[in-house]
């Protein structure tokens, strides 16, 4: 069973990804490399929402306390939206991941950035963001024993998300801007973002510093005492 | 008022995609100038007067700084019109800000009318049936943060007659935070397990459990549906050959304007400017039935005055 699930992953991604390039080169002249990795960003997210979807340990308990750690981040992304650059978001994903799992983190991640950018104003960076942001969520989640047990790790890794998240979206708006990916616009991007990257990456360390302790603690009472 | 809103979901998410990837990735002008105009009196007729002074003053100024900004920063091109502090300003850097602006502006003014047509319950009904637990997640989460914000509201304010709240330092501003968000944070996560169990005895995730939708495809979606198929296909068969194709640098291209070429604009210019008109038709046709029913009042009171 499980075997055909990443069967049907793989398929997805080998056969997705081919023809999206294939689209992108044919239909698309100038900005096809803009189209092939938001189709790809896309196509990234399917594999984990059909694991999802699968899981049977996915219990309505766990899909409800997963729509509470999104809803949370979203608002901490609501309530932040002015100060431009310093949100709780990535903090909370990770600590969401920490606790309900890999895949947990992953939906909490994607669907944080689907969710806020109803408010926000959807747009063609959502894809980006929810790949992004899911991918900090599931690999929180496997490292997850690591991380609680060394608090020192944890913020190294918010820190490092901050950076990789700045960084991501640096790639995406070099190939959005020029068409193409060209190496001698990427470090240009990077330095003139470097303002956002570090206030992501010290952001973070923050809020986990701050909220780890609040809401893990109240995510581990909640699964021992029901549980999950 | 927004008629088009009221077509199915299914055919408006497709609508909105092809819309929005052809006017961001095909570099055409003509292409662009077409989805611009559609998007802004689409947006136009959706929005009210407030919105719209509001929508100028935001795209304008926008539009403009980025027309701008390309001739200054990219010095590409081979027909230079002045130089300023010894770089060529060229008319090719010219034209492909005014390029790159009006292609941001119309899928910005895409995007826009998508959040205004596509609410978040249409999105969540049209994935509700291929992924029934993300799209449960979703509707709960967009329920949860108003919900969210209110208690975050209420337990700060409880603090702070209870005199726990500072607003003086950083640092007892940041515990106060924290007492606050730990709070909020166990009441929501215990009403969510109640939540779950309501769900749970009421079947949720059982066999059989139906769910209710309020939408259905009548014929007329069905129509419009293969409207739009048919205009894309057109359009994309005049695309793939290379007929579209326009380029700014070095040189500015010639726009093609061969028998596909123009095929291919006039369906794109159909299908642009399809939400505006189908908005247009919809209220002359309200309009002409409200004359119709105020001409047979008028007739029915004087019938009454004839046999008064």
């Amino acid at each position: 069973m499980k075997n055909r699930k990443n069967l049907i992953s793989a398929l997805i991604l080998l056969i997705g990804i081919p023809v999206i390039m294939a689209v992108g080169f044919l239909i698309f002249g100038g900005k096809r490399y803009a189209f092939i990795s938001a189709g790809i960003a896309v196509l990234s997210c399917v594999p984990f929402f059909m694991s999802f979807e699968r899981n049977s340990d996915n219990n309505s308990v766990k899909l409800v306390i997963i729509s509470v750690m999104t809803a949370l981040s979203v608002a901490g992304r609501v309530l932040f939206s002015m100060l431009y650059g310093i949100k709780p978001v990535t903090a909370i994903i990770i600590i969401a991941a920490l606790y309900l799992g890999s895949e947990a983190g992953f939906m909490t991640g994607s669907l944080t950035a689907l969710v806020s950018n109803f408010f926000f104003g959807q747009g063609i960076w959502t894809p980006f963001q929810m790949f992004t942001w899911g991918l900090i969520g599931f690999i929180a989640g496997i490292f997850s024993e690591k991380l609680k047990k060394n608090r020192l790790i944890l913020y190294v890794y918010g820190a490092l998300s901050g950076i990789a998240y700045s960084l991501v979206i640096d790639i995406w708006s070099v190939f959005w801007n020029y068409g193409e990916f060209d190496f001698s616009k990427y470090p240009v991007l990077i330095s003139s973002s470097f303002v956002f990257t570090l206030m992501y990456a010290v952001s973070n360390v923050i809020f986990l510093m701050l909220l780890v302790k609040p809401i893990g603690g109240k995510l581990e009472r909640i699964i021992t005492k029901y549980g999950i | 008022m927004k008629a088009f809103s009221k077509i199915h979901p299914f055919v408006l998410i497709t609508y909105f995609l092809i819309i929005i990837t052809v006017s961001m990735f095909v570099s055409n002008p003509v292409i662009k100038l077409l989805s611009l105009a559609g998007a802004a009196l689409f947006s136009f007729v959706i929005t009210d007067r407030k919105e719209r002074l509001e929508n100028i003053k935001f795209y304008l100024p926008l539009a403009l700084l980025i027309a701008v900004t390309n001739p200054i920063v990219s010095h590409n091109g081979e027909t230079p019109l002045f130089f300023m502090n010894g770089n060529a300003v060229t008319l090719e850097a010219v034209f492909y800000g005014i390029d790159i602006s009006v292609m941001i502006i119309s899928v910005m003014l895409w995007f826009r009318s998508y959040s205004i047509v596509m609410t978040s319950d249409k999105f969540v009904y049209l994935f509700g049936r291929i992924m029934p637990r993300t799209a449960l997640v979703i509707s709960m989460a967009i329920r949860f943060v108003p919900m969210l914000k209110r208690r975050i509201s209420e337990v700060s304010r409880v603090q702070k007659s209870m005199g726990l709240y500072s607003v003086q330092s950083l640092t007892d501003r940041l515990h106060s935070l924290v007492r606050v968000m730990s709070a909020v944070i166990g009441w929501s996560l215990e009403s969510a397990v109640e939540t779950s169990r309501s769900m749970k005895s009421r079947g949720y995730g059982l066999k059989g459990h139906s769910c209710y939708s309020d939408y259905k495809m009548t014929k007329n979606d069905i129509a419009v549906f293969a409207v739009f198929i048919l205009l894309t296909a057109i359009m994309f068969s005049g695309a793939s050959d290379g007929h579209l194709r326009f380029y700014f640098y070095p040189v500015i291209s010639d726009l093609n304007t061969d028998f596909i070429a123009d095929i291919a604009y006039s369906a794109f210019g159909i299908l642009a400017f399809f939400p505006f008109l189908f908005e247009v038709e919809e209220s002359i046709r309200w309009k002409y039935y409200r004359s119709k029913i105020s001409a047979l009042r008028m007739q029915a009171r004087k019938k009454m005055y004839w046999k008064v």
